[in-house]
């Protein structure tokens, strides 16, 4: 693996939008112009000069060291309109990492805060530690959600995954907060350790599986125990691309629970038959 | 053995022949067609109903001319080689055009997959040219259907009296398919020549992305261009019907009794001529003991069909 490594020399003194870095972007550029690109968002915004020690060379891979403490969680915009190549964050990141993103893997090391992925379309993700509220999800000035791509994150996330979300598979290895899905239009969220109170107000479509729920809408209603054709391609279409990453398998037959009844109710929670 | 025979006169024509245990195979050609080919994966919960499903949906698949598509079944898949982790069966299906298979994918499937219980449906082909597979089908859920996507591919999730029937949305078409290559089995003894022609399409079925679309693999009506009658485009070939041999311009020696044809589609040139290869190779390991007594093509001169298959060339 080859490529140019941002080390970040000490706890950022402002918030560093690190949307510009990208390994394709990086790559059309000097080593004076890459140190001249603005980070910092306060007015005598910091450099990537000032802020980062580089090393390596530019290549497909991206890697950015922050300090790994809380302070990491400094660095906003991380892999933001991401279409290509690897970016390798070696710590936490801020708020809207992925944002837009269409292409190319982004791999955090350490936790994400909110707003993960929002509007995304293509491109592949893994947080080893978890993330905040709104993964997946809509911000305002948007008309959806992600529309695309695979998301996998190791630990738990927030409130209202997928808000409006459209396309694409989010897989938690850990819990959900509470109304993942909501606005759900399509696309698969996984959580394997389950979902928290009150998932799917408002869906339309879309598929949310898990192992339990903490609370449900009462706007859901159950369709019984089946054996669904789906829950077996969805699976091995994940081991398919993700290996190891990919969630164990589904029992065979999983309870369907249907809604949100409030709107067209297309939308279903799986979990495993009791 | 084998040996080469110079001029060898067969009734209606001269032409140099090998024999290959005792056997004549004939210095000529299978003369054939360009087609467009589409393949589709079909499962079930079990391979028994994996099958019944496909050999329905293939039937009244003989000739494109009759029928509107050349259909069969060209290999049965293991749980491995399937999106749904169940047993399945991979057909093929031949038109003239994309467009021509269109109609013919959307009603063999709609009527006799979606209806199959248990089944479920699939791309069975990667190319560039897609054309639709559940695009019309989904509509029988009647709004409750629902769709997911996966990588590159859309599901639809129809359901129906025993659950759901999914099935995928598109599948790949290729203009690149051949259709009419083919093998005639020439011979005294009615029996021992089906016989023969059976372990011949035994042998073709195992090269894939081919398929012999007619019953059985076997084609006893092999026909000629033009008729006498108005309103038809094909009639037998007379100079292959052994009853015919003293009152018509005959291709046959006195004594043949019978002739069956096999006609082979595939996806791509190669698999054709390898298919071609298997059969006569099965025919000529046989040998002359069960009646056969040669082995011809088909050709219409070298003038209609653009893929030319010489016999001596597979052997």
């Amino acid at each position: 693996m080859s490529g140019l490594t941002f080390r970040l020399k000490a706890p950022a003194s402002e918030r560093l939008d690190i949307s510009s870095l990208s390994p394709a972007k990086l790559a059309k550029l000097s080593g004076h112009e890459i140190a001249s690109i603005k980070v910092g968002m306060s007015k005598h915004a910091l450099s990537v000069g000032d802020a980062f020690d580089i090393s390596g060379t530019a290549g497909d891979t991206l890697t950015i060291e922050g300090p790994g403490d809380v302070s990491g969680a400094a660095l906003d915009f991380a892999g933001a309109g991401l279409d290509s190549g690897t970016l390798l964050i070696v710590g936490h990141v801020g708020s809207q990492a992925a944002r837009k993103m269409t292409g190319g893997t982004l791999e955090i090391r350490g936790n994400a805060g909110n707003s993960l992925a929002s509007g995304m379309s293509g491109g592949f993700i893994h947080v080893s530690g978890s993330a905040g509220d709104n993964i997946g999800g809509v911000l305002p000035g948007d008309r959806f959600g992600m529309s695309g791509g695979t998301i996998v994150i190791e630990g738990n996330i927030g409130a209202r995954a997928g808000d409006k979300m459209r396309r694409g598979t989010i897989i938690i290895r850990g819990k959900t907060g509470e109304g993942s899905g909501t606005r759900m239009m399509g696309g698969t969220i996984w959580a394997e350790g389950g979902f928290g109170p009150l998932p799917g107000l408002m869906m339309r479509r879309g598929t949310l599986i898990g192992s339990k729920v903490d609370r449900l809408l009462p706007t859901f209603v159950d369709c019984g125990n089946h054996d669904l054709v789906i829950v077996q391609i969805l699976s091995r279409h994940l081991k398919a691309t993700l290996g190891d990453l990919a969630p164990k398998p589904m029992p065979l037959f999983v309870q369907k629970i249907a809604g949100d009844m409030a709107t067209i109710g297309k939308g279903e929670i799986l979990l495993p038959a009791a | 053995m084998s040996q080469t025979i110079p001029g060898q006169t067969i009734p209606g024509q001269t032409i140099p022949t090998m024999i290959i245990n005792g056997i004549t195979v004939d210095d000529t050609f299978a003369e054939a067609f360009g087609m467009s080919g589409t393949g589709i994966i079909i499962t079930a919960d079990t391979m028994k109903w994996a099958r019944i499903a496909a050999v329905t949906a293939t039937g009244f698949g003989t000739s494109v001319i009759g029928c509107g598509a050349e259909c069969g079944i060209d290999r049965e898949l293991s749980t491995d080689e399937t999106p749904d982790g169940r047993p399945g069966v991979r057909v093929l299906m031949f038109g003239f055009s994309p467009d021509a298979l269109i109609p013919q994918v959307k009603n063999r499937i709609g009527q006799c997959v979606l209806t199959s219980p248990g089944s479920a449906c699939y791309a069975g082909l990667e190319a560039p040219m897609k054309i639709g597979l559940g695009k019309a089908p989904r509509f029988f859920g009647d709004g409750f259907q629902t769709a997911k996507k996966l990588g590159d591919s859309r599901y639809w999730r129809v359901p129906v009296m025993d659950g759901e029937f999914v099935i995928e949305e598109t599948t790949s078409v290729t203009t690149d398919a051949v259709g009419g290559g083919n093998l005639l089995i020439v011979g005294t003894d009615r029996a021992g020549v089906l016989e023969t022609t059976e372990a011949a399409v035994d042998a073709i079925a195992k090269i894939n992305d081919v398929i012999t679309p007619f019953p059985g693999g076997i084609v006893r009506s092999g026909s000629k261009v033009g008729t006498k009658y108005k309103g038809m485009f094909a009639s037998t070939n007379d100079a292959y019907c052994p009853t015919l041999r003293g009152a018509t311009k005959s291709e046959l020696a006195a004594g043949t009794l019978t002739v069956l044809e096999i006609v082979i589609d595939g996806l791509t040139s190669k698999v054709v001529a390898d298919a071609m290869r298997v059969g006569l190779k099965a025919v000529t390991g046989i040998g002359a003991n069960k009646g056969v007594t040669r082995v011809t093509a088909g050709n219409y001169g070298g003038k209609l069909g653009q893929h030319h298959y010489h016999l001596k060339d597979l052997i």
